[in-house]
């Protein structure tokens, strides 16, 4: 995932190992945007939208995720994320969204 | 071979982590779409294991419940597997009940509706890992391990051939039904190595 990020993005990358750990660094303020797995251990993709929500946590998210179901990315979307993309990830298909809300040029 | 040489590293094991991750993925949206259903994808769980931990491991996830299952064998640039699709016999009501089969579930619809799903769930999980992988495999045909069986009977009574094997586990569930699977890719000990040079080129 990170490798797939664009290079030249003056950013500062915090890794999460699970959902609750999102969380947290959300909290400190190290998720600006946040790229978000869905299947993981202690609080799933689907928990950490739900409680972006319920604490209006000041976050953007994009799923990205190897469920494809339709279900899955409706669901994620009705939670509150902005984008779903599809693993395996490419750094076009990153930048494309990046490019399209305006976070990069 | 020394033992050493058949552990995986971390950068290896995430490697492996995603590229199930994406294959179950894929091989769960072919079921969803044939049963009309949501398939609810767990942790992938991915090691190295002995034949005796292998046993340990299907024990655990059949819940002491009695299972069916097949397997099918698989081989492709100098890498074999078996994949093993193994149901909680509870599942077959439900599934009969999706693949829209009226009448009664004996042994034989079992077995055919387990072949149905067998062959769309293994067919595009090898397929996604192919894929990501850049080669492509052949598939034997399915054969039966067992039909309302012990979990421990399946394997101990065909776990001799068998020394080291890398498992990739994916644990399926439906929601809203009751239908437990377990799809289980197993790589030979004289597979993995082969089979880690490949996956380590997705590092570069």
């Amino acid at each position: 995932m990170a490798r797939a990020l664009p290079k030249e993005w003056d950013i500062e990358l915090s890794f999460a190992g699970n959902g609750q750990e999102a969380l947290d660094a959300i909290h400190e303020g190290k998720g600006d945007i946040l790229f978000l797995d869905l299947t993981m251990p202690v609080l799933d993709g689907y928990g950490v939208l739900e409680a972006i929500r319920a604490q209006d946590l000041p976050t953007m998210v994009i799923v990205v995720s190897g469920d494809i179901q339709p279900e899955a990315r409706e669901r994620v979307r009705g939670l509150g994320a902005l984008e779903f993309i599809k693993k395996p990830i490419t750094t076009d298909k990153i930048n494309e969204i990046l490019t399209a809300y305006g976070i990069i040029a | 071979m020394s033992d050493n040489e058949l552990v995986l590293n971390e950068e290896l094991r995430d490697v492996y982590q995603e590229v199930t991750n994406v294959a179950m993925g894929q091989a769960a949206d072919s079921l969803a779409r044939l049963l009309d259903v949501f398939v609810v994808l767990p942790i992938p769980n991915v090691n190295i294991l002995e034949a005796g931990e292998l046993q340990m491991a299907l024990q655990s996830a059949s819940d002491n419940e009695s299972v069916s299952a097949v397997c099918q064998g698989f081989i492709g640039k100098g890498v074999a597997g078996e994949a093993l699709l193994i149901f909680n016999d509870s599942s077959f009501h439900d599934i009969a009940k999706l693949m829209k089969y009226e009448g009664e579930i004996d042994d034989a619809v079992q077995l055919e509706l387990e072949m149905d799903i067998a062959s769309i769930l293994i067919g595009a999980f090898l397929n996604g890992l192919a894929e990501q992988l850049d080669m492509s495999f052949s598939q034997g045909h399915p054969v039966v391990l067992g039909q309302h069986c012990d979990i421990s009977d399946l394997i101990s009574a065909n776990s001799t051939r068998w020394n080291k094997v890398l498992t990739l586990e994916i644990n399926y569930t439906i929601k809203d039904h009751n239908i437990n699977c377990d799809l289980l890719l197993l790589f030979s000990d004289d597979s993995i190595d082969r089979l880690n040079e490949i996956a380590s080129y997705l590092l570069e």
